[in-house]
């Protein structure tokens, strides 16, 4: 009797833990809903939102977005008819610092978070693809609007693109990508972007 | 004889006045006469504010096609069709906005090719769109706040 009782102890636990992600695969809003959450949980943790943590807290909120966030599909949409010409290589390498680049930017506007208020508005699916609109309300009442684009890869909803205010974030660094290798060359985009990067990386050690 | 000189010329520079009207109505009115070579694509915006059936639609500066057609679907969006030029390949993850000539000019398409191996073909849509920006709006945004 024990047994059973411990049997249906177990299922139920598996059920529990196994349903989340379950539902995370089956919604695009439910991804990019949990993954907010996640990161919003962290930043009201008082004990990591401590300075000398801020290492340990930025590499937490980093996981969780790469979790829903697909940045190689970022990467080669931004850089587009590039893409194609560069080596598998060359490819691995922009990718994690494309990816790197937009998490430094952005990181330091995820941690002034306080309390903004999210509202999911709709979901909309099309095959393989889906768009989640979402609201930001912010303490002076400004409503600003934030749109993901999400595509599905092994049954996983993954953001490729996100577009505040009507502006898309892949667009804009698909122009100035373009432009940079217009005028210039590849190369000379790596080395801007890893001068960026070392840039963000000295602000953030000061 | 005199008279009738008269009015035969009348007659033919009605005859020329009213040809160079059609001539003007078509080409002012962007009718396709004979068919227009191109294939028509579909794309999706939350908002179409100015596009007008005829309106541009560009790349890199350049003509390539026509906004035919605008239509509300079924779910509130914009459905806009576009007609492009038979020659210039669409891949499936360019990306079409609304942009304005000038501050207040008129709206046109902009499209921002892809990389993807994938080229749009007759009757399908361009996923990736950036509605019109509403300068306006997002000024008295800005300026007055949200009750």
């Amino acid at each position: 009797m024990i047994r059973i009782g411990f049997a249906l102890f177990v299922l139920a636990v598996s059920i529990f833990l196994t349903a989340p992600t379950l539902q995370a695969e089956t919604s695009p809003l439910k991804a990019v809903n949990s993954t907010t959450d996640r990161v919003i949980e962290i930043l009201k943790d008082k004990e990591m939102m401590k300075a000398q943590r801020t290492t340990e807290r930025r590499n937490t909120i980093r996981k969780s977005i790469s979790e829903v966030f697909d940045f190689e599909e970022m990467a080669k949409r931004a850089l587009a008819a590039h893409w194609q010409k560069r080596t598998p290589n060359e490819k691995r390498e922009f990718t994690a610092l494309f990816a790197d680049l937009l998490e430094r930017s952005y990181i330091k506007k995820i941690e002034s978070y306080s309390d903004e208020k999210i509202d999911y508005l709709s979901e909309r699916i099309e095959g393989d693809s889906a768009l989640v609109r979402s609201r930001i309300t912010t303490k002076r009442n400004l409503e600003i609007p934030i749109d993901y684009r999400l595509l599905k890869k092994n049954d996983k909803w993954m953001v490729y693109d996100v577009i505040i205010e009507g502006v898309s974030l892949v667009n804009n660094y698909r122009t100035q990508f373009n432009r940079v290798i217009r005028q210039q060359s590849y190369e000379d985009l790596v080395r801007r972007m890893q001068n960026k990067q070392e840039e963000e990386l000295f602000s953030e050690k000061k | 004889m005199k008279r009738f000189d008269i009015e035969l010329s009348a007659g033919i520079f009605m005859l020329i006045g009213i040809l160079c009207l059609a001539y003007i109505s078509v080409k002012l009115g962007k009718l396709e006469v004979i068919g227009g070579g191109g294939y028509s694509i579909y794309a999706n915006f939350e908002k179409s504010g100015g596009l007008k059936p005829g309106s541009a639609v560009e790349i890199a500066g350049v003509e390539v096609g026509k906004v035919k057609g605008i239509k509300l679907s079924k779910d509130y969006q914009a459905r806009v069709q576009l007609m492009i030029k038979r020659d210039v390949a669409l891949q499936e993850d360019a990306i079409a906005s609304i942009k304005t000539k000038g501050l207040i000019g008129e709206k046109y398409i902009q499209i921002t090719p892809g990389g993807s191996d994938k080229i749009l073909s007759e009757g399908e849509t361009l996923k990736d769109t950036e509605s019109a920006v509403d300068i306006e709006e997002l000024i008295s945004k800005y300026v007055f706040g949200k009750v």
